[in-house]
């Protein structure tokens, strides 16, 4: 159907329609110090299964990340490009672990993303953290791609402890420009899971089955 | 759409099924974790506030706002589709697969294509189409229904599960959950990775930036979206907020209400296909805008529940729908928002019926996220029906012969008279326990006072009278 005859006839019920109005509210949680921010992020990121680390220094980071990775016998990794910790892909890579290029070109998508089937290992970044729902929110980009928090078994972010926002509501007021800022935000909330058999819950559905996240001072 | 059927035949015949105990257990946990996690959110109650007039003012300036989405995702460079009716809908997307010859398409959990039926309409051509929400590829091997809006198998067992995967997938049966999750899981990934295009629907848009967010707990919802090369988003046309920040309000409330989760593990903000020197995502990115007699909801009494945020709070809190189940209802939309939604789409003579669906408790309206009003648009629905002809047969029935009683004084009072006298064999203290015949249902949960031995009318001629 043509927009200006959909958006007419859309128009026109809007107009006689019995809507009731509601007043507009603001409310929201009071602002946290940082460091109460550092210890509610680590408590929520536990209750949906996932687990905190540090905060370590940036140089610190690589063998924290080679630990999680031997920890769970990955021989694989995909990562982004720019991580807030130098040395992160150079240590996995001394340690063994084969890396895979992420740039996926059009005319060969299908035959590079099958070799993801047995990827093991990815390691993000996080443009915030959300410390009452122990969300990360990532922000995907050139170096930085969708696959890596998405495809592998265990997925672990670096994330810098002076991003961490309380509530998505919250950071969201703070950061009214980032939806249209990137083509693809996702917030994660801890690894992958369902209930939908009997309400039971099982981790590692479609995406990741082990969620880290590394917080760097 | 779906035939109409009556819901009190189908309803009896689901009372104290297998099925039925299922969703009794299903909907009361999901009930009690939407409880928990509303009590720890200490500003709950701002924040439904909050997300109510977000929903409200969208919807009074839905056409302004649906332009500006238009443009802004268009300037993303995403197709924007406009689809009059469900048959419109369908013939966009199959037109979509057609254009970029897509043979294999993954599609993540979807109320609205449900609604528009697509499945069966591409099923007549030659595109496969693979539920991936672990409930819907199991809804969809069993060649089932949903039962309830967030949690589509809510009224199968394990064993349902494990036989079904036995015969339709070829693997060794098992019943535990772990198990069955790992099959599906390998089962669809390659699937994933192989797709030509990915279907999904919208939770919400966002109008300033021309965005969809759609919102899983699988990851299904991001694989469909990232890993194709086009990506078709299906979006009923009332799902849309001004801007970001208000899509963030109604995100905690929906995340809390739907499972008692703080944020779903995955809230994916889709803005355009993929961008210059981006490593993955699609190539193509078309949204389908839907009306399919949603703009005859908005012209009338009961606009507001296109506000619903479809977190399913109200189908956990409903009696009703606790008893008998998503199935009862005959249609995509169940429980006491789909008694609403339902009339309203598809038209009130085929479902007049689904207004009476309901004991009107109020449950419903005091978990709603947006404190949609419920309980009073059934009864304007019953209204509505009743004008039109349209009364449950016990009820017309009993409402005809009270009239013709209560009409005249000498049969009102030989009424009351046969009242007292023949409830005496069948009360005690007082009380009738047990009615006989088409009463009896009345009984099954609650006890009568039995009539008095004198009628007022008797005792104040005896009394009081000349």
């Amino acid at each position: 159907m043509d927009r200006d005859v959909f958006l007419a006839r859309v128009g026109r019920a809007a107009m006689t329609g019995l809507l009731p109005t509601s007043p507009e509210v603001s409310a929201s949680l009071p602002e946290l110090e940082p460091a109460d921010l550092v210890g509610l992020f680590r408590d929520s990121l536990q209750k949906v299964d996932g687990v905190a680390h540090g905060p370590v220094s940036g140089h610190g980071a690589p063998v924290v990340v080679s630990g999680i990775a031997s920890g769970h016998g990955c021989s694989t990794f995909m990562a982004w490009d720019d991580l807030p910790a130098p040395g992160v892909a150079a240590e996995l890579t001394a340690e063994g672990l084969e890396r895979v290029d992420h740039d996926i070109e059009e005319s060969s998508r299908l035959q590079h993303q099958l070799g993801y089937v047995p990827l093991s290992l990815g390691v993000t970044g996080a443009l915030a953290g959300l410390a009452d729902s122990g969300s990360l929110v990532l922000s995907h980009g050139p170096g930085r791609p969708r696959m890596a928090s998405l495809v592998p078994e265990v997925h672990v972010a670096l994330l810098r402890v002076a991003d961490l926002d309380r509530t998505l509501s919250m950071w969201a007021h703070n950061h009214p420009g980032a939806a249209a800022e990137t083509a693809n935000l996702v917030m994660v909330t801890g690894p992958s899971r369902t209930g939908d058999i009997e309400q039971q819950l099982n981790l590692g559905v479609h995406g990741p089955r082990h969620l880290h996240v590394v917080l760097v001072s | 759409m779906p035939e109409p059927v009556t819901f009190l035949g189908r309803a009896t015949a689901l009372v104290g099924t297998h099925e039925a105990s299922a969703i009794e257990m299903g909907a009361r946990t999901l009930l009690k974790k939407r409880d928990r996690a509303a009590a720890e959110f200490p500003v709950m109650e701002e924040m439904r506030d909050r997300a109510r007039a977000i929903r409200l003012h969208a919807l009074s300036n839905l056409d302004r706002l649906l332009g500006h989405f238009a443009d802004r995702a268009e300037e993303a460079g995403v197709n924007v589709h406009f689809a009059a009716d469900a048959e419109e809908a369908s013939a966009t997307v199959a037109r979509i697969l057609e254009e970029t010859g897509s043979r294999l398409v993954v599609k993540s959990k979807s109320m609205v294509s449900e609604e528009i039926e697509l499945n069966e309409h591409l099923e007549a051509s030659e595109i496969e189409v693979v539920e991936t929400d672990l409930g819907e590829f199991i809804v969809q091997l069993a060649g089932d229904t949903p039962s309830h809006i967030i949690a589509p198998v809510l009224h199968m067992m394990r064993q349902d599960v494990g036989r079904l995967f036995e015969e339709k997938l070829g693997v060794a049966y098992t019943e535990d959950p772990t198990e069955l999750n790992q099959i599906a899981r390998e089962h669809l990934r390659e699937k994933f990775l192989q797709a030509d295009a990915g279907i999904s629907g919208v939770n919400i848009a966002v109008a300033e930036t021309g965005s969809v967010i759609l919102v899983t707990n699988e990851g299904n919802g991001r694989l469909t979206t990232t890993a194709p090369r086009v990506h078709i988003a299906l979006m009923g046309m009332e799902r849309i907020v001004s801007r970001w920040e208000d899509a963030a309000v109604v995100l905690e409330v929906l995340a809390r209400s739907a499972t008692g989760q703080r944020l779903s593990v995955y809230t994916n903000v889709v803005t355009g296909p993929r961008r210059e020197g981006e490593p993955d995502g699609p190539e193509q990115v078309h949204v389908v805008v839907i009306d399919n007699g949603r703009s005859e909801v908005l012209a009338g009494g009961t606009a507001e529940i296109l506000a619903c945020i479809r977190c399913g709070a109200c189908l956990n809190a409903c009696p009703v729908f606790r008893s008998v189940g998503g199935h009862a209802y005959g249609t995509v939309y169940s429980g006491p928002v789909g008694s609403v939604v339902t009339p309203g789409l598809h038209g009130m003579e085929p479902w007049w019926e689904l207004p009476y669906a309901s004991t009107l408790c109020g449950a419903c309206e005091e978990v709603c996220p947006v404190r949609i009003q419920i309980p009073s648009m059934l009864l304007q629905l019953r209204a509505q029906a009743a004008e039109g002809g349209r009364l449950p047969g016990w009820l017309e029935k009993g409402m005809s012969r009270y009239t013709q009683t209560a009409v005249s004084p000498k049969k009102w009072a030989r009424a009351k008279r046969w009242a007292s006298l023949l409830s005496a064999p069948i009360s005690s203290k007082g009380w009738i326990r047990h009615l006989p015949g088409p009463g009896r249902g009345w009984t099954d949960s609650r006890d009568l006072p039995r009539p008095a031995k004198e009628s007022f009318t008797d005792w104040w001629r005896s009394n009081r009278g000349s």
